[in-house]
């Protein structure tokens, strides 16, 4: 998992710093063409994407500032689709797309568009944008499939494939994609903006090559490797050597199987620490597997927020860092087993259990279990005028406390950073009425400090035949308290139908819903800090949500 | 009576900038002083003094203040009650549910609500995004609401209820019961007509917020100006409002001193003929950027202030944390320039103010752009060995001369804001090589050149009085307001008589203060640009001048805007999402910015060049060359139409140009400076 060589050609520190910028600007870049121009509401409303620059061997060199868990993916995405695909085969103007999670990937929805940057006839870097798309095909709209058991029944399954040419769209190819996703044309739109933000930054990237001299610029970017490797072994270095074990778990299998351990044993030795997954659980039936990728992207994710917030994300950051998994385990689970949900869900369980391991090196540098679960409720249907919708909506919770302040209410954390979408767009854009969106009051867990309050969602049907899938976690295993403090509230979803009966749906649910049926979210509270008496604070049960459960009904509020 | 004097005074935070402009002087009067946090209105008639003018001189003052931008950044508002839909109180706490910053735990990830809850109150009545009706108001509900808002102590409230944009009457029905007992009232449907609940309540909550203290400063200034004399200030969207208009949309005054500035560069743009200019104005610790296309400045509807969401027609300035005063630092073989600042106080290490660590100002001291031998700010005194003294540890940990790492300074802080040059440029979908670069402000004269070099721009402007360039553009200010409103009309479901309602109301309501100046309805000049998307999307396109009467030219104009931008169009269905007007006063043939004062009095170019009027000649540092002699001119005594090769320094009395070999400086008979950067475009 480490880039090769790590010896630098001499760059000075101006030069390098001039060469820095411009690349991450160029990162940057890319993420803004694509929120502009796409078409689906999850790009453009809730910004699910991300965008990088890689060397021409595939390892990081430039972020935008996007998502973590996708940032950590794309380490790896180029390297695994150059063991597919030789540089030979690769051409100027060509746009190659992919989404199997084991060419270095985490699940399908995620499309990566990888365009080849060649400087004299030489392929010198690699844009990527990683979108996620509202739905990859497979059983149900929105392509996530709460019972799937296998990696087929999840959606297309994109293999390195050349959507554009020098020429433009390569149409036959463009066509076999879309002829097997939902909302073809919305689709397309998605395609070519992601096409349009890697053109984009393969000029700008052209131009910094032209400006510096190809030599430089490689040696500007073997120097930010090594940059990025001596700031992980400063963070490392400050972690007490020793032996730290830690775990979380997971709610279910995703198919009526109980908790699933994901279990982690740190050894710290200098500047170097090795991350041993191979304790955690056998990989799951149900879509809750996910990649090894995902597992590095987590471990990188809580040594930076922990230990070196400032570490420049790139190729070299991982040189000292060795991540284990076992083959046939969750983390590890190999090309056929299901994994839409691990991607969001295991990732956060796999942040939790480092962050529980390193618990025992200061407290007060770690937050108490806050949502660590995407929270996602999907309503897939067709609207009035036939065409097919789906509403992708992820609901944060509230972040655990510190050992110096309150948690703060509904929020997105860790691995994740995707917005809401607005009841006014929702409302407008789907036959769905939002009737209530408040905080869940007294959903934060006690303690010194208290955890932030979870959100109250309440979305109303306003169609005859609408499918409404879930892929949640912290709904039986609550966000944990650190230091005596208390858990916050689980997560719970539940439909309230026409007739007034109540169902309290799984954390992995596709059930279908009618006109009038109301779907209320109420996601998990944080988990307080210290211990409660110690504060002299009253002792509130944790998840008395009192002004959650009323109902009002018909259209009168 | 007034003496017609047409004044414009810029407060910023540390200075205050004045041009007075006379139809019978040909010459502008200029000055700088100190503001005066403590009491604005005389630091206002200090300004005035400083230019030898009293009050009744003037006959038309106007006005930019950072006033309500201070407040805002330093969350000095006042305690505002917030009305919501019942079940939407909590807006303001939700947000949009994202992290402020990836990778900090210990930092609070949302700024609190600006409303607490205690302050927040909920009415029964709800609307849909079509504004249909679908819950009426209770009246006596509300008599219940109003009365605990009363009992609160709210200073002033804000009311954002559901899809208001798509229907006011029931924000309209409560702000009239509301003004009876609170003077500060902020509706939704007023500041910002435009869907999206977190935005649209955050920025009437900030509204709100801010209203009691712009209401008592536009009182005090009111009651100190004689009468028969006009008074305006500056808004956000680049033209002046009466105070009338901003005790009720005091958001305007949000960006009051950047949009002058900006003004002022678009007006130079437009005089000089430039079709694209990225105007460029660093300062101490920030800088700003903006486009100006066609002479008009870019403007955006959607940005935030101090954390805070605030979406309302604002110039498009994109602000860096870079500037004079950010500090250098070696960081794991990189040289990292700001975003920490020395500030004003200790300042530069140059200053001798107990700074000690090394500056972008104290690499431009290095490198000899500034003169040792000037007084700054009144007070302060240059010591190039103090600024020596904290770039030689750099040096040395480099393996450089001291002259190379001030250099790499200036290199590194360049980067930094080429990437705002670029932000500006890619949003809009513009090739910033095509631009030419107006720099004014402190420092920007200082960085121009280097800068537009990096970005491979050919040609730099340095506008006459570019010190003083937001009093400059308040001076040559012309009357304007604008809104945007939501609509969301499909092109296959074309309302042409809905839109004209709409376009006629907005177009109404922002003349009602022009037309109270005494402009007759049908004279005021009405730009209109429609945001169109794909059905689909959620970024719309701005089509400047739009044919709303065709909806097949607009097509047209949509799909060309949309493929300059991003390479490719479809044929698919778009809608028209809003609207924004921006009404104005006919153009009268109002002051242009006046010629500064040693250039006209200078005769056409003659003789040779350069030295002739050249003060002194000092090193100066230019890449990795080492110090060559450098002429330094006086800017009043620069002759028009003569050229200049670099390299050259020119002075006034408050900034630095700085000309490197290979570029060339000639001024024009306004006394605008000219100078080809050496690239070729």
């Amino acid at each position: 998992m480490n880039p090769t060589g790590n010896t630098s050609a001499a760059v000075d520190p101006v030069t390098l710093e001039v060469i820095r910028n411009a690349l991450s600007a160029t990162a940057e870049e890319m993420s803004l063409v694509v929120m502009r121009s796409a078409r689906s509401p999850l790009l453009r409303e809730a910004g699910d994407l991300s965008s990088a620059l890689t060397d021409a061997d595939g390892h990081l060199i430039a972020q935008g500032r996007d998502i973590p868990m996708h940032l950590g993916v794309m380490s790896f995405t180029v390297r695994e689709f150059l063991k597919r695909v030789p540089k030979a085969r690769l051409a100027p103007g060509d746009v190659w797309f992919l989404n199997l999670p084991e060419v270095g990937g985490n699940h399908l929805p995620d499309v990566k568009a990888i365009r080849p940057v060649f400087v004299d006839g030489t392929v010198v870097a690699f844009a990527v944008n990683l979108a996620h798309w509202a739905d990859i095909g497979g059983a149900v709209p929105g392509s996530y499939v709460a019972g799937a058991v296998d990696a087929w029944q999840e959606g297309l399954r994109i293999p390195p494939f050349r959507l554009f040419d020098a020429v433009g769209p390569v149409r036959e190819n463009l066509d076999m994609v879309l002829a097997n996703v939902r909302g073809a044309q919305e689709r397309e739109g998605d395609i070519l903006a992601q096409m349009a933000a890697t053109r984009g930054a393969e000029e700008q990237l052209q131009r910094i090559f032209a400006e510096h001299g190809a030599d430089t610029v490689l040696a500007a970017i073997a120097a930010i490797h090594d940059r990025a490797e001596a700031q992980m072994r400063e963070a490392l270095a400050a972690i007490p050597d020793g032996v730290y074990a830690g775990e979380d778990w997971l709610d279910d299998d995703a198919a009526q199987g109980g908790p699933v351990a994901v279990r982690v044993r740190v050894t710290v030795a200098g500047d170097r620490a090795t991350f041993d997954f191979s304790d955690t659980a056998d990989a799951a039936r149900g879509p809750v597997n996910t990649t090894p990728f995902i597992a590095a992207a987590s471990v990188f994710y809580v040594v930076k927020a922990l230990f070196g917030p400032d570490i420049q994300p790139s190729g070299g950051c991982y040189r000292p860092l060795e991540i284990v998994t076992r083959p046939g385990s969750l983390l590890d689970p190999g090309p056929e087993r299901p994994v839409v949900g691990g991607n969001h869900e295991t990732s956060q369980r796999v942040a939790d259990a480092v962050f529980r391991a390193l618990e025992p090196t200061g407290p007060e540098r770690l937050s108490a279990g806050g949502p660590t679960t995407s929270g996602l409720v999907l309503f897939g249907g067709r609207r009035a005028d036939g065409a097919w919708t789906t509403f992708y909506e992820t609901h944060g919770g509230g972040e655990g406390a510190r050992h110096d302040r309150d948690g703060a209410p509904v929020v997105r954390v860790h691995m994740s950073n995707v917005m809401n979408t607005p009841a006014e767009v929702v409302e407008a854009e789907y036959p769905i009425r939002v009737e209530r969106q408040r905080l869940r009051s007294g959903s934060g867990g006690a303690g010194r400090h208290r955890g932030g309050a979870g959100l109250h969602r309440a979305y109303r049907v306003l169609c005859d035949d609408m499918s409404v899938t879930t892929m949640f976690e912290r709904r039986v295993v609550p966000p944990y308290g650190l230091q005596g403090g208390e858990p916050g509230a689980p997560f719970r979803v539940t439909v309230v139908r026409a007739d007034d009966s109540r169902l309290d749906l799984p954390g992995k649910a596709n059930i279908r819903l009618d006109r009038d049926d109301v779907v209320i979210v109420e996601s998990c509270g944080g988990g307080g800090y210290g211990s409660p008496e110690a504060a002299g604070s009253e002792r509130r049960p944790a998840g008395d949500s009192s002004a959650g459960d009323s109902m009002t009904t018909g259209g009168t509020m | 009576m007034s003496g017609g004097w047409r004044v414009g005074v810029d407060v910023g935070g540390t200075f205050t900038d004045v041009v007075a402009v006379h139809g019978a002087h040909r010459d502008a009067r200029v000055a700088k002083v100190p503001s005066r946090s403590d009491d604005r209105v005389a630091g206002l008639l200090a300004a005035l003094r400083a230019v030898g003018l009293d009050w009744t001189d003037v006959e038309d003052l106007v006005h930019g203040t950072t006033l309500v931008t201070n407040a805002i950044v330093e969350d000095d508002l006042a305690d505002v009650a917030l009305i919501a839909t019942r079940g939407f109180s909590d807006t303001l706490d939700i947000g949009r549910q994202n992290r402020r910053h990836l990778y900090r735990l210990d930092l609070p990830p949302k700024p609190a609500p600006q409303v607490p809850a205690g302050r927040r109150f909920e009415v029964s009545e709800r609307l849909d995004h079509d504004g249909r009706v679908l819950a009426a108001m209770d009246p006596r509900l509300v008599e219940d609401t109003l009365r605990q808002v009363e009992d609160s102590g709210a200073e002033a409230v804000a009311v954002s209820l559901l899809h208001s944009y798509a229907n006011p009457a029931h924000e309209e029905a409560l702000g009239e019961r509301l003004r009876a007992r609170c003077p500060f009232v902020a509706l939704s449907n007023r500041i910002n007509p435009e869907a999206r609940e977190y935005e649209r309540t955050a920025t009437t909550a900030l509204s709100a917020g801010v209203m009691p203290l712009a209401a008592s400063y536009l009182d005090r200034l009111e009651a100190a100006k004689p009468a028969g004399s006009r008074l305006h200030l500056f808004h956000s969207a680049g033209g002046m409002a009466s105070p009338e208009a901003l005790r009720e949309l005091p958001l305007g005054l949000a960006a009051s001193g950047p949009a002058a500035g900006v003004a002022a560069a678009g007006r130079v743009a437009a005089d000089l003929g430039i079709g694209h200019a990225i105007s460029f104005d660093m300062g101490g610790t920030t800088t700003d950027v903006c486009l100006v296309f066609d002479g008009e400045a870019q403007i955006s509807s959607d940005r935030s202030l101090g954390d805070r969401p605030l979406r309302q027609p604002m110039v498009a300035v994109e602000s860096i944390g870079a500037g004079g005063g950010s500090v250098a630092r070696l960081d794991h073989g990189a040289l990292a320039v700001g975003p920490e600042s020395a500030g004003a106080d200790p300042g530069p290490a140059c200053y001798a103010r107990g700074g000690d660590r090394p500056t972008v100002s104290d690499a431009n001291l290095v490198l000899g752009y500034m003169d040792s031998e000037r007084v700054i700010g009144g007070d302060i005194r240059l010591d190039p060995g103090a600024a020596r003294a904290v770039v030689a540890p750099l040096a040395s940990a480099m393996d450089m001369t001291v002259e190379e790492a001030a250099f790499g300074i200036v290199r590194v802080a360049n980067a930094t804001m080429l990437r705002a040059l670029r932000r500006v440029t890619v949003e809009r979908g513009i090739d910033g090589r095509r631009c030419t670069l107006l720099a004014f402000g402190g420092a920007g004269p200082m960085h121009a050149v280097e800068l537009a070099r990096a970005f491979s721009i050919a040609t730099v402007v340095i506008p006459a009085h570019s010190s003083v360039f937001s009093a400059l553009g308040c001076a040559g200010a012309g009357m304007s307001y604008s809104q945007q409103r939501t609509l969301r009309m499909a092109v296959d479901a074309w309302d042409a008589a809905r839109l004209d309602r709409v376009r006629r109301a907005l177009k109404s309501r922002l003349a009602a203060p022009l037309v109270a100046a005494g402009c007759r309805e049908g004279e005021v000049e009405v730009e209109e640009v429609a945001a169109i998307r794909y059905c689909g999307q959620s970024y719309a396109i701005e089509i400047a001048d739009a044919p709303f009467d065709d909806p097949h030219r607009l097509t047209r104009a949509f799909l060309d805007r949309h493929r300059a931008l991003y390479g490719f169009a479809t044929e698919e269905p778009w809608e028209l999402v809003s609207i924004r007007l921006r009404v104005s006063a006919p153009s009268t043939d109002g002051p242009r910015p006046p010629a500064s004062r040693g250039s006209t009095e200078s005769p056409e170019s003659t003789g040779s060049a350069g030295e002739a009027s050249a003060v002194r000649t000092l090193p100066c540092t230019f890449g990795t060359g080492g110090p060559v002699p450098t002429p330094r001119h006086a800017r009043a005594h620069l002759v028009a139409g003569r050229a200049l090769a670099g390299p050259v320094v020119v002075e006034d009395e408050w900034s630095t140009v700085v000309v490197p070999p290979g570029a060339t400086l000639v001024a024009d008979k306004a006394g605008h400076l000219h100078i080809a950067t050496g690239v070729n475009a």
